[in-house]
């Protein structure tokens, strides 16, 4: 049984890099389709669905933004600046 | 001083025509019939006003002639006509900030702030200008009012959000005007059109009754043709106002008195890393102003382009709290281009909002440091010069990217944490483009001495369009 399992692993390992990526793209739109869904019908918004391509790809491009700023390490003491003074 | 007869002073400058005023060559009347009968012949062209107060113009120039003949003192910007981006509160219109939506907003009860403040300063209000839709635009395009056009080439784009700003100086219509500036709105527009523009310290000039965008971002501040009638525009709005939450308690610290100081003992460097120029034009005109102010080193200014994404996400999340009831109800009724932006920033996950605030106070922590070695730094404006009307992309190096996200690349990470900065046009052919001279935090004497200096060297200029 273990043995079997750890030939599945090593089939998945030799997917082709292109293949994983594909993988990636379709489960990040995915993410990006149920959080579209979901989101507008919390924040009772009516999504027209000729406008769903043009929100699905903004919200693609602020995530993104996003991602850059999440990685970046702050200490737990890091203050937000919403009253900001220059 | 002005020596041609009124309806030919159409390029000239505020201090010029407020002299001419106060000295009695020109009457105040004369110059507000005259700023009506131009843009009555080219405003159909640049599409740069929404609103003209003839009626109010004129009633105020009387009173200014009048106050002039019983021998009263007249302000430094007597009889100066000027407008505003149609987000500033005008008494008698409803505010559009470029929308359809506010069409059906009352009309104001009161002038915005800082036209209270400039019409004190004798200045005469001549209307309200086209902006893309609520700020939220680079382009100076507007689904509802048209785009405004480039003076220098009417295929063009103006730069936005301050669109019809851009034009009306560009072209000739009014010697300044005010435009808001959240990313890059003020900076974008005076590039793209040949211009200069200040974009203020944040908290700097009182934001009271005009429409906002993104209360963390939002700074107002003038377009003009000169470094000294920004200066006298700026120093006439000057001072705290409790009315904007957001207002410093600052005294007023008058710039114009200090042109004359020039670039003296000034240290000045380029910025490198993200704002290394990328475009031949972009590169000669920093190189020229560089070179003209003795700019012979770069300095980084660290995590700029991390900042930027900050700066994206802040604007996203905050321009969609503020529209969240319209998007409820009126979603229809949104530029379609602006509607979708919205609705994503609407969904963007609070963390990272915060997260972005967070990093902005350590981002003004680190640039700030930067100003104990030098005076002001030297950025590009704008990534090109001005783009076709309705083209949705352009090269940067050798990348294509979106206009409408990226015309303001360089602006958003120096507004993110408030500096002061000019933009100052360095005329190269066929188009203009701007340079940024930014300072440290409340020293916009600094960065008008500078673009002063510039101008009187004739390294930058805001040149005449051809009519």
């Amino acid at each position: 049984m273990k043995r079997k399992a750890a030939a599945e692993t090593k089939r998945t390992k030799r997917k082709p890099l292109a293949a994983r990526k594909a993988a990636q793209r379709k489960n990040d739109r995915d993410a990006i389709d149920a959080l579209v869904a979901a989101g507008a019908q919390a924040l009772g918004i009516t999504l027209d669905p000729s406008w769903e391509s043009g929100v699905k790809f903004n919200l693609q491009l602020i995530l993104g933004h996003a991602a850059r700023v999440d990685e970046f390490v702050l200490p737990d003491d890091a203050e937000p600046a919403p009253i900001f003074r220059a | 001083m002005l020596d041609t007869p009124a309806s030919d002073f159409d390029f000239a400058g505020a201090a010029d025509i407020a002299a001419a005023v106060a000295s009695g060559r020109f009457s105040a009347v004369s110059v507000a019939e005259a700023t009506l009968r131009r843009i009555r012949e080219r405003d159909p062209v640049l599409n740069s006003f929404t609103a003209v107060t003839e009626q109010r113009a004129l009633l105020r120039a009387e009173a200014l002639d009048a106050t002039r003949a019983r021998g009263e003192p007249l302000g430094p910007l007597a009889g100066v006509p000027f407008a505003v981006k149609n987000l500033f509160d005008v008494a008698g219109l409803p505010t559009l900030a470029g929308s359809k939506i506010n069409r059906d907003l009352p009309p104001a009860t009161r002038d915005a702030v800082l036209i209270e403040r400039l019409e004190a300063a004798g200045a005469v209000l001549i209307g309200a200008l086209n902006m893309g839709e609520y700020a939220y635009d680079f382009t100076g395009e507007n689904i509802h009012d048209g785009p405004s056009r480039n003076p220098h080439d009417h295929d063009r784009m103006t730069g936005g959000s301050s669109g019809g700003s851009g034009a009306a100086v560009g072209g000739g219509l009014v010697p300044f005007c005010l435009g808001s500036d959240t990313n890059g709105s003020i900076r974008v527009p005076s590039s793209l059109c040949g211009i200069f523009g200040l974009k203020p310290t944040y908290g700097r000039l009182s934001r009271a009754r005009t429409f906002p965008f993104v209360s963390s971002l939002d700074h107002l501040g003038p377009f003009a043709r000169s470094a000294r009638d920004l200066a006298l525009a700026y120093d006439a709005m000057q001072g705290f106002d409790a009315e904007d939450p957001a207002c410093a308690e600052r005294p007023v610290e008058p710039v114009e008195p200090l042109l004359q100081r020039g670039s003296d003992g000034l240290r000045v460097a380029v910025a490198g890393g993200y704002f290394k120029c990328n475009s031949g034009e972009t590169c000669h005109a920093i190189d020229r102003v560089a070179a003209a102010l003795g700019a012979n080193r770069d300095i980084e200014i660290p995590q700029a382009e991390r900042a930027r994404s900050a700066a994206f996400i802040v604007t996203a999340s905050e321009g969609a709290s503020l529209h969240l009831g319209r998007l409820r109800t009126r979603a229809h009724d949104f530029d379609p281009a602006v509607r979708d932006r919205l609705i994503a920033g609407a969904l963007t996950p609070a963390a990272l909002v915060v997260k972005a605030q967070k990093f902005r106070r350590w981002y003004r922590e680190q640039v700030i440091e930067l100003f104990d070695e030098v005076d002001a730094i030297l950025a590009p404006a704008t990534p090109c010069t001005a783009p076709l009307i309705g083209q949705k992309t352009f090269m940067f190096g050798d990348t294509e990217l979106p206009v409408r996200a990226n015309l303001g690349l360089y602006t958003q990470p120096i507004s993110f944490i408030g500096l002061p900065v000019v933009a100052v046009p360095v005329p190269l052919a066929p188009l203009p483009i701007g340079v940024q001279i930014i300072a440290a935090p409340w020293r916009e004497d600094i960065a008008l001495r500078l673009a002063h200096a510039l101008e009187v060297e004739g390294i930058v200029a805001a040149m005449r369009p051809a009519m």
